[in-house]
């Protein structure tokens, strides 16, 4: 069976850092997985050290304007053997994993076959691999279209700030009203010091939210924002990525 | 069942073979890669045959991508041309059942990969076929006789896609020409239905759904893979009017999928019993009753149509799966459809389009009405409008004399049914009861239909008079 991770959280919490270092840990452990970026900002990409990506966005928007056309050459043309190629096309196959680039929102139109056809490619496209981690938007746009249906883990991550934390809350509350599957939900704690370690407890635990790491401050992360070195190049010894080893286990992927 | 090297299972379907785990490319981005099914008399085909032209896996070269083309030829009593694209459909989901192997794209862009482990277990791409065309017979027993040819040799290759393009084209101009009396299964569609509940999408070879991204070949592809799906079969039934387009079986699931809400939907008509509208159409059409005609304005058209609303507007006015008379959802390629709105008097009822879409469609308006459909450039409101179908002399301004005569005849149901459709404008974009309310204006004297849901109304003082005698 395919674990389904979504993650997401407020911008500059550092979501995307924690699914680059759980994509990081995983793959090097020997799960088979696929990587999804599924914020319309694409950050993940570069974050593991990939640039120049094709999207989903570019392969529905190329569908949208073929099957729109007012005339179209051939009335006749499998259109989702055509969209499957151009999703398969656009994954980017890296070393011990795949990436996938959701991108662009949609234009004007109708998508709502296009979008019917994407999430029967994405339901057989999952069963490919092991785990799947999915960066994204808080918005939470993807599951609510249901191009990916079935999540088994959705991961909040938050860092000490108050409005972070009550992302994190919203988030919980808009799951509840998507009609989707989503199994459990997770609160991960990114950028954690000494100085504001207790008030994050504390709040979290005023929300009833279940935090399952800590992530500290780790200035080996900040050195390579700076250097621009992908993160996916983080030692194994760095404060971060030991925390994500104690992580996956909680999460006993 | 034959025993084959691989295993053979629709869980394959998605299976991707990546580039660490493959043995080779055949076709894809970049090389080429074909595949074409055609129909053979019985006596020239050599049933369950393989013939390769060009390397085969045991020459190989690991890691490389080849050139690719599949030829099969398919024979059997009921085996006709027209089945050939049916059948060149379902190549894509059975080469994908064999484990390994991986198939993309269709037609002349073709990609296929052979993965490492499949490929250690074969020395010949026979049993491939062989496994392929086992798939064929089982799936569609009309196919008596199968065999195909596997191309690998580049000129070869180039030598069969040239012939192929022909045969794509000539497949391509016929089911361009292919019209709803000569089908006998019309196909419905239901993926709107969770923000219009009542929408009844009716595709027909002559009418594109709404959203002008399912037409009928796309509703007969997936009704046969999936006939629970958002798009099935609807059995036409009897014709009851061809000018209209009204068919039993269209009425039959109309009343059942709307929930009663409606009984009948008249494909090619535009005032009585129109097909229902989703919101997810490409164009709306609106009636505009000052000049009799008809306007269309499309999604991408930001600004006022000459009744003095947008698209947004009259599409939240329209959408949600009801039957507005009055105005009409559809996809931009029905303008093509030889019934466009053919019961409404088809293109001589159409009066105003933006200009972008008038310029995106030239080619199917018909040649002496180009010059007298106005656009934004000719017209922005009714007066305006009114002048330039008078100075072009559009068919409408016949009927402008016909109906002045009658409307001294009936002044007052003229002058009720054509205060009528301005008082729906104002409604549009507020939560407004559904309501719709046009005049039959065909028939002259066909007086107006009222539908009111929910509705509360207070009247001060209500006069109803008698018809005035004929002077």
């Amino acid at each position: 069976m395919t674990r389904v991770i979504a993650i997401t959280g407020k911008g500059g919490t550092g979501k995307t850092a924690v699914a680059a270092l759980l994509i990081r840990y995983l793959s090097k452990n020997g799960k088979f997985l696929l990587a999804v970026d599924a914020d319309a900002d694409t950050n993940l990409p570069e974050t593991l050290g990939c640039e120049d990506v094709k999207t989903v966005g570019d392969a529905k928007e190329y569908l949208q304007a073929e099957i729109t056309k007012p005339k179209p050459d051939n009335p006749d043309m499998n259109k989702e053997s055509i969209l499957k190629s151009k999703v398969y096309e656009i994954i980017e196959e890296m070393p011990g994993y795949d990436l996938l680039v959701m991108g662009r929102p949609e234009g004007s139109g109708c998508y709502c076959y296009v979008n019917n056809l994407l999430r029967g490619i994405m339901d057989k496209l999952t069963l490919n691999y092991d785990v799947v981690i999915i960066d994204a938007e808080a918005g939470l746009e993807h599951f609510s279209r249901k191009i990916i249906r079935d999540i088994d883990d959705l991961i909040v991550v938050t860092d000490a700030s108050r409005r972070g934390i009550r992302t994190a809350e919203r988030i919980r509350e808009l799951v509840g009203e998507l009609d989707s599957n989503i199994g459990r939900i997770h609160v991960i704690a990114n950028k954690v010091t000494d100085a504001n370690y207790e008030a994050l407890v504390k709040l979290a635990g005023e929300l009833n939210l279940d935090i399952i790491g800590m992530i500290p401050l780790d200035p080996k992360i900040e050195e390579m924002d700076i250097k621009g070195i992908p993160l996916f190049e983080i030692p194994d010894d760095s404060i971060a990525a030991v925390e994500i080893e104690n992580i996956v286990k909680k999460l006993r992927i | 069942m034959a025993e084959f090297p691989f295993e053979i299972s629709p869980m394959f379907e998605g299976e991707r073979v990546r580039k660490e785990g493959m043995f080779v490319e055949l076709g894809g981005p970049k090389s080429i890669g074909l595949e074409l099914v055609r129909s053979k008399p019985m006596d020239e085909i050599e049933d369950d045959k393989v013939t390769i032209i060009g390397p085969d896996i045991k020459e190989m070269e690991e890691g490389k991508t080849y050139p690719w083309a599949m030829i099969f030829n398919i024979g059997g009593e009921l085996v006709e041309p027209d089945l050939e694209s049916v059948v060149e459909r379902r190549v894509h989901d059975f080469i994908n059942y064999c484990q390994g192997i991986m198939h993309l794209n269709q037609r002349y862009d073709v990609w296929m990969r052979i993965s490492k482990d499949t490929a250690g277990k074969l020395d010949s791409l026979e049993p491939f076929g062989k496994a392929v065309m086992m798939l064929f017979k089982t799936e569609l027993p009309f196919i008596e006789k199968m065999q195909v040819t596997f191309y690998t040799d580049e000129e070869e290759v180039k030598k069969q896609m040239d012939e192929a393009i022909e045969i794509f084209k000539a497949r391509d101009a016929r089911t361009k020409d292919l019209h709803d009396e000569d089908v006998d299964v019309f196909y419905g569609c239901t993926l709107c239905q969770s923000f219009a509940p009542t929408s009844v999408c009716v595709v027909s070879p002559d009418r594109i759904a709404l959203c002008g991204a399912i037409n009928w070949f796309d509703g007969r592809a997936a009704a046969k893979v999936d006939p629970e799906g958002p798009q099935f079969e609807i059995a036409k039934g009897e014709l009851l009017d061809a000018n209209t387009g009204e068919y039993s079986g269209v009425n039959e699931i109309a009343k059942k999928l709307s929930g009663g809400e409606f009984d009948k939907i008249k494909l090619h008509s535009f005032f009585d019993s129109p097909h229902t509208s989703c919101g997810c159409f490409e164009v709306v059409g609106f009636y505009i009753p000052e000049v009799d005609g008809i306007g269309w304005v499309n999604r991408e058209y930001q600004g006022m149509a000459p009744n003095g609303i947008g698209f947004s507007t009259m599409a939240g006015q329209t959408g949600g799966g009801k039957q507005i008379v009055g105005f009409l959802g559809i996809g931009v390629n029905y303008f093509y459809s030889p019934k466009f709105i053919q019961a409404d008097g088809g293109w001589n009822r159409v009066v105003w389009l933006p200009s972008m879409l008038k310029e995106k469609i030239d080619e199917t308006i018909p040649e002496d009405l180009k010059d007298k459909i106005a656009t934004e450039k000719d017209a922005t409101d009714i007066e305006s409008l009114k002048a330039f179908l008078k100075e072009k002399n559009h068919p409408v301004v016949a009927n402008w004399a016909a109906a002045e005569e009658e409307e001294e005849e009936e002044e007052e149901e003229e002058e009720v049914a054509v205060a009528a459709a301005p008082m729906m404008m104002p409604a549009a974009g507020f939560q407004m009861p559904a309501m719709a309310a046009m005049p039959m204006v065909s028939g002259g004297a066909g007086g107006i239909k009222l539908t009111l849901k929910n509705a509360k109304i207070s009247i001060d003082r209500l006069i109803i008079s008698e018809k005035k005698e004929k002077k």
